[in-house]
């Protein structure tokens, strides 16, 4: 059972495009819990002084797997946050 | 296989619509709409929006078409991690960084606020944060286009150059205040500033994902701008028919004319690109060019804008950026009117 963390990182009230990038965070862990993976979902806002400590500066939505900042500024496609998920779970 | 065909497809696509608007600028076509003021006056009431927006889109389409598409590929391709890496690591580098890289974040202005916190809390600054703040929405690569392409592009050029040298200026003048002062150093957060433990590992997708992003993103630009948009333009067939050309030659021409002009052109909230079009339509009914510059260069100090970022900066830094931006939106207006001859 392999256990992983992502954050998506967006404004809060959340805008369109960082609903689509969870949106698309959460069909990929809908996918891999088949595969015995568990992905834990969390929101950060990216205006909050905690989330610019630990990563700096960000281009909304931001997602981080496992603590590192893999995607910033754009929307991913769900085949791709499954493939880094799956990368993460290695 | 499937993926070298879906590049060149979609790399085939951006080559038509590039070629599509080198064409048009060989043919010497019109992109931007071509009826005149007197031609409204043929048409009953309901039409003259109808005809305005036929005769605007069957020429500025290609524009828009190329405008969203460079928009979103710029977006896409612009090093955002850079920017946001670099911004801190020095002043100078900061204020370069800011007035040269906002113009490639588009005009979402979610996306711009947080940014301009980011860069605030990261402890570049006050200066080079706020010059990166007013540098977006007045000279980024969507507002450039159809400036250029519907107005002209020594107006846009002119744009850019007084946008740039106001961004940096209230950058600076900012930093300097005692309040500027205090909000830098209430937001700055302690922090190794090596970026140490920052973890940012920023993967790279296959080009034609990549691809596919920026027309999304360009898709996207489009679905939140053209409904505005287009609200503005039935407002601009009505101006172009109904507002007798003698009434905007007695008021915005003129040092008057430019008061006036940078006062309605940016609270007044124009929704983006709207304020192109209906400076042009205000050109051709005899506003001067020193006033279209100042109508122009309103656009950072709207309303919207400003109350955005009270949530981040107290009021008195927004007023202060508010304040020098407007007065250095007339100082331009009057300089460009000036020089070009038309005041």
């Amino acid at each position: 059972m392999k256990e992983i963390k992502v954050e998506v990182i967006g404004v809060d009230p959340p805008c369109m495009r960082c609903q689509a990038a969870r949106k698309a965070v959460e069909k990929a862990a809908e996918r891999l819990k088949a595969n015995g993976i568990t992905v834990h979902i969390e929101k950060a806002n990216i205006m909050s002084k905690e989330v610019v400590k630990r990563y700096g500066a960000l281009v909304s939505p931001a997602i981080a797997i496992n603590g590192t900042v893999k995607i910033m500024g754009r929307v991913p496609s769900e085949d791709e946050i499954e493939r880094l998920l799956r990368e993460a779970a290695k | 296989m499937m993926r070298s065909i879906r590049t060149a497809l979609l790399l085939l696509f951006i080559f038509l619509v590039i070629s599509l608007l080198v064409y048009s600028r060989i043919r010497a076509y019109s992109l931007a709409p071509t009826m005149k003021p007197e031609d409204f006056s043929r048409y009953a009431w309901y039409e003259i929006p109808i005809y305005y927006l036929w005769d605007y889109f069957s020429h500025a389409w290609i524009c828009l078409l190329f405008a969203f598409t460079a928009a979103g590929l710029v977006y896409e391709f612009s090093p955002k991690e850079a920017v946001t890496k670099y911004m801190r690591s020095s002043k100078v580098l900061g204020y370069a960084i800011g007035a040269c890289f906002a113009p490639l974040f588009t005009v979402c202005s979610c996306t711009m606020v947080p940014l301009f916190a980011g860069i605030l809390y990261t402890g570049a600054g006050i200066g080079p944060a706020i010059t990166f703040l007013l540098m977006a929405p007045a000279a980024n690569i969507l507002t450039i286009l159809i400036t250029g392409e519907f107005i002209s592009w020594e107006i846009a050029g002119v744009r850019i150059l007084a946008s740039l040298i106001t961004a940096i200026l209230t950058g600076i003048i900012i930093s300097k205040t005692p309040w500027g002062k205090a909000v830098e150093r209430e937001h700055q957060i302690v922090q190794n500033l090596s970026g140490e433990g920052q973890a940012i590992e920023i993967v790279k997708p296959p080009l034609d994902e990549r691809l596919i992003s920026a027309l999304k993103f360009g898709g996207y630009l489009a679905k939140q701008i053209l409904p505005y948009f287009l609200m503005g333009l039935v407002a601009v067939s009505y101006v172009n028919a109904y507002l007798p050309q003698e009434i905007v030659e007695s008021y915005l021409t003129g040092f008057m004319g430019i008061l006036l002009a940078s006062v309605i052109g940016g609270p007044l909230y124009t929704p983006t690109l709207v304020e192109v079009v209906l400076g042009r339509a205000l050109l051709n009914l005899g506003m001067s060019k020193g006033a279209l510059l100042s109508w122009l260069m309103g656009q950072p100090y709207d309303i919207p804008n400003m109350v955005a970022i009270s949530r981040v900066v107290n009021w008195r830094v927004v007023l202060t950026y508010a304040l020098i931006a407007w007065s250095c939106s007339v100082s331009f207006g009057l300089i460009y009117g000036l020089a070009s001859g038309s005041l």
